[in-house]
């Protein structure tokens, strides 16, 4: 809104050419372009799902081993469990990731995978 | 380009440097459930400011919800 | 589900009747907020909205600009959170008592230029911090952190620095609440 601007200089329109359509200005924020950044951002966030994977898996295996669960459970535990790994080498495949290359590097706690 | 639009145009530049990348960020709590159990509790906060000092044995808690 | 816009200190004025706002207690903090929209739009309108939001807490109160896009599932989600960092975001509060933001850019209009006027502004400021220019027209971008009565003064300053360098082109906007300034 124009009530936002205190000092302006005569050639102000030199300041606009950086209009931003929205969509530019995240993607200038995240410094790739867009092709890029559709795959970058996947492999960030399948790498996410893959350590949130493995750990639920890991909990929902104690948790059987503690005999906490009922056998439905356990049972939907299962199958839930398989669906998530089908779908997770779906979605590798759609954007072309490799086990690789969804590897943490977690500094002293070596790598995450 | 007449000014009134270029004023507003250089507003929405600043504006959006703000709104979008300035300003407190706060992480928020997830509980992931599967098949409708929950399995894990993952405070975003304690996951990503403690991996550092995980090496001393205090890892984020990743307990299982009740 | 709620939208968060602004954290401020309890008890503070009555909140503007812009938007339908209400601030959830947080011990010493208040969380400002109002029903989040159905989608969460990243549009100008959008953006404007929300901004005219906190700008209208803002005339009334210091407080601390929360990123847009800020939701919870309800109250008691948000005042968690909020509490759970009240240390911080009460010192946060402090460092920015009493300024707003000032966004200040400077572009060159002719070649090899190069004059520091961020150090004429730099005083007039409680802090000031800078930005990498997007491209290599910018010669600065910068924010200033500037006690809400001296707004005047600098905006003088800058009036004057433009008189003396016609070379230069200085923008400056604001004042806008202290996104620049909450974080680390």
């Amino acid at each position: 809104m124009k009530d936002k601007v205190l000092h302006r200089p005569p050639d102000i329109e030199l300041f606009a050419s950086e209009r931003p359509r929205l969509d530019n200005a995240l993607t200038r924020r995240i410094g790739a372009d867009p092709e890029n950044l559709e795959r970058g951002l996947a492999q960030l966030v399948l790498t996410i799902v893959e350590l949130l994977r493995q750990l639920m898996e890991r909990q929902a295996l104690r948790r059987i081993d503690a005999g906490g669960l009922t056998p439905e459970q356990e049972e939907r535990l299962g199958v839930a469990f398989l669906e998530l790994s089908r779908r997770m080498e779906e979605l590798k495949d759609e954007f072309g990731l490799e086990d690789d290359d969804l590897n943490l590097n977690l500094g002293p706690l070596g790598n995450l995978l | 380009m007449s000014t009134a639009i270029a004023e507003r145009e250089v507003a929405l530049v600043d504006l959006v440097d703000r709104l979008l990348a300035g300003g407190v960020v706060l992480a928020g709590e997830i509980t992931l459930s599967v098949a409708d159990v929950d399995l894990v509790y993952v405070s975003l906060r304690a996951l990503i400011s403690s991996v550092p000092t995980a090496e001393q044995g205090a890892l984020p808690r990743m307990g299982s919800a009740l | 589900m709620i939208e968060l816009y602004a954290i401020a200190q309890r008890p503070g004025p009555p909140l503007p009747d812009i938007a339908p706002l209400r601030e959830l207690a947080c011990g010493e903090l208040g969380a400002i907020c109002g029903t989040a929209a159905e989608e969460s739009e990243i549009t100008e309108d959008a953006l404007w909205r929300h901004e005219r939001i906190v700008e209208a807490v803002m005339e009334t109160r210091d407080l601390l600009p929360v990123r847009y896009g800020t939701r919870f599932a309800g109250d008691e989600q948000a005042v968690d959170v909020v509490a759970a960092r009240s240390g911080t975001l009460k010192a946060a509060l402090e460092r920015v008592r009493g300024a707003v933001e000032l966004s200040f850019r400077v572009r060159a209009r002719e070649p090899d230029v190069s004059i520091d006027v961020h150090a004429s502004l730099q005083p007039l400021a409680r802090e000031s911090m800078t930005r990498p220019a997007p491209d290599e027209g910018e010669l600065l971008r910068a924010a200033y952190l500037v006690e809400r009565d001296r707004v005047p003064e600098v905006r003088d300053e800058v009036a004057r620095l433009q008189h003396e360098h016609p070379e230069l082109s200085l923008l400056l906007t604001g004042p806008w609440p202290p996104y620049s300034f909450v974080e680390r």
